[in-house]
């Protein structure tokens, strides 16, 4: 199963969206893991298929898809991650592992 | 924002830059996970050191108090020792080396330049406390860098004795993990030998009397924290993580400041930093970042249906100091109509709450770290007893009064916008 990971500072905001996300994931019934961590303890996370990024850690994205240049690394949209809104980062999330990296 | 997100850019490198400091970085993250140990001495020293004189008695009379005083004396009172494992193991991950040994050596290091004594009866050898509490935490974090450089720099550069072929490759690495470990050990001892030829005798005394307190009484100054709290409001004004990157800077000073303030409450007396770890959440975190706590009650009464939402969204971790939606939902990021009260309130907040201490009116707080997740007023209720808490209370009526101005205005506008999309729709249908 593909596994989905958003990370902020704490871990505490994102795990907030990530409850959304699962929501979503569950209504359309899409078998996916979806987690969420500190960016510090990202590494013990692996293995994963993307990593989301809160905006507030977006000055860390160039360095981590250095570091993991086989998934995609993405910072999520300011106003999806403030609203909260589950379907649509789950959307994008898809979207993106669909696509793979360039 | 006209240029605004290309500053942003420019911000996120730059911050980026400084977080991602190998040695920044290792001190932050390592300091980080120490946390559970902190918060744990922390929470035990509040259980043993409540101060309610029924209380008290009843630890004494039962004999519990031996056991609730314990938690402490190996927790934030041995915490350089902690640390120094706990940095050095972060460094040598981050440069992919193995963690555990680097661990180890730092502890080697530490307790090589920690002085040593006999006790009274002449005989048995003991290791004072003094060193290994918030005193020796600026040696710990010192060792721990140079060990960590060390051992890195060795494995990597393949420093070590190279084994002639037939040698079974086994032999050759064991040789491997000495060599670092024999390096750090000359290197330190010859640390300690020229500490010791100064009129500082050992390593700890200099560094905690050149080093360490200059930069504690530095940082924990009132003007140092309100700079802090405008750069760190700044920087999320352009969306990035402000206390992130500033308590990676900071950090180590603050939660000294914190521990010297525990250990004085653990002895009955006051603390005498106004500003130490427990300060940000309590007296700038009102609701979060920007102290918005506030703003996201105005919301709750808002005319539009967005703010509405949006409201009730963020209330509930509001109460504690989360507020990422309020920040990128709204947002606040580059909106120049909230920039003011944003980071005026923090700055308020803080500025009244070192004010208050210095003329007695509040309590200098306790040093316990409170854990993420206590809601406001009970986190001041725990650092600082009652008056703290109440002060909360005014501090939340004071966010009320500087971000409502304000959002007013926008309320106002995202409802005619929502007016305005409403009757369209509605003449929408009425042709159809």
């Amino acid at each position: 199963m593909k596994k989905i990971l958003l990370a902020c500072a704490g871990g505490f905001s994102t795990s907030m969206l990530v409850e959304r996300m699962k929501e979503a994931a569950r209504a359309q019934s899409i078998e996916v893991v979806i987690d969420a961590v500190a960016e510090s303890d990202i590494a013990a996370q692996a293995p994963f298929n993307i990593i989301m990024l809160g905006p507030q850690m977006g000055h860390a994205e160039a360095e981590l898809a250095e570091a993991y240049p086989q998934i995609p690394v993405t910072t999520i949209d300011m106003s999806d991650y403030g609203m909260m809104d589950g379907e649509k980062v789950l959307a994008t999330a898809l979207e993106l592992m669909e696509k793979g990296v360039k | 924002m006209a240029g605004g997100s290309e500053w942003r850019g420019k911000i996120q490198k730059f911050s980026n830059k400084i977080q991602k400091n190998i040695y920044i970085s290792s001190i932050s993250n390592g300091l980080m996970a120490l946390m559970p140990i902190l918060i744990l001495g922390a929470i035990f020293s509040l259980i043993n050191a409540l101060r309610i004189e029924a209380y008290q008695n009843f630890l004494t009379n039962t004999g519990l108090k031996a056991l609730t005083s314990m938690p402490m004396t190996v927790t934030t009172d041995l915490i350089a020792i902690y640390a120094t494992f706990s940095i050095a193991y972060n460094f040598a991950t981050q440069k992919k080396q193995q963690g555990f040994s680097a661990g180890i050596l730092a502890l080697m290091g530490f307790f090589l330049v920690t002085p040593k004594g006999v006790l009274e009866d002449g005989a048995t050898a003991a290791l004072g406390y003094s060193w290994l509490g918030a005193k020796g935490l600026f040696v710990a974090i010192i060792i721990a860098l140079i060990v960590g450089t060390v051992y890195n720099f060795v494995l990597e550069k393949k420093l070590y004795i190279k084994m002639p072929k037939g040698v079974p490759p086994t032999v050759e690495k064991s040789f491997a993990a000495l060599t670092p470990g024999f390096l750090i050990a000359i290197l330190l001892l010859i640390i300690a030998a020229i500490f010791r030829a100064t009129p500082y005798e050992n390593m700890h005394e200099f560094v905690f009397n050149i080093i360490q307190t200059p930069l504690t009484s530095l940082g924990g100054s009132w003007w140092a924290m309100l700079i802090c709290v405008f750069v760190i409001h700044l920087l999320w004004f352009f969306g990035v993580h402000g206390t992130l990157v500033v308590y990676s800077v900071v950090g180590p000073i603050w939660v000294t400041l914190g521990l010297e303030n525990l250990e004085a409450y653990q002895q009955g007396l006051e603390g005498t930093n106004i500003v130490g770890s427990p300060f940000f959440p309590v007296y700038v975190l009102v609701g979060g970042a920007g102290a918005t706590l506030g703003l996201v009650i105005s919301m709750l009464f808002a005319k539009s249906k967005r703010y509405k939402t949006l409201g009730r969204l963020a209330i509930i971790p509001s109460f504690i100091g989360v507020n990422e939606p309020v920040i990128f939902g709204l947002p606040l990021v580059l909106n120049l109509r909230l920039m003011i009260p944003f980071i005026v309130t923090p700055i308020i907040t803080s500025g009244l709450a070192i004010l208050l201490t210095a003329i007695d009116i509040l309590p200098v707080l306790n040093g316990v770290q409170v854990p993420l997740g206590i809601p406001i007023i009970f986190n001041g209720w725990m650092t600082g007893g009652w008056r703290v808490g109440l002060f909360q209370i005014l501090l939340i009526a004071i966010s009320i009064a500087m971000y409502y101005p304000f959002f007013k205005k926008a309320d106002a506008e995202a409802l005619v916008e929502e007016q305005a999309v409403e009757s369209k729709e509605q003449a929408v249908q009425a042709q159809a």
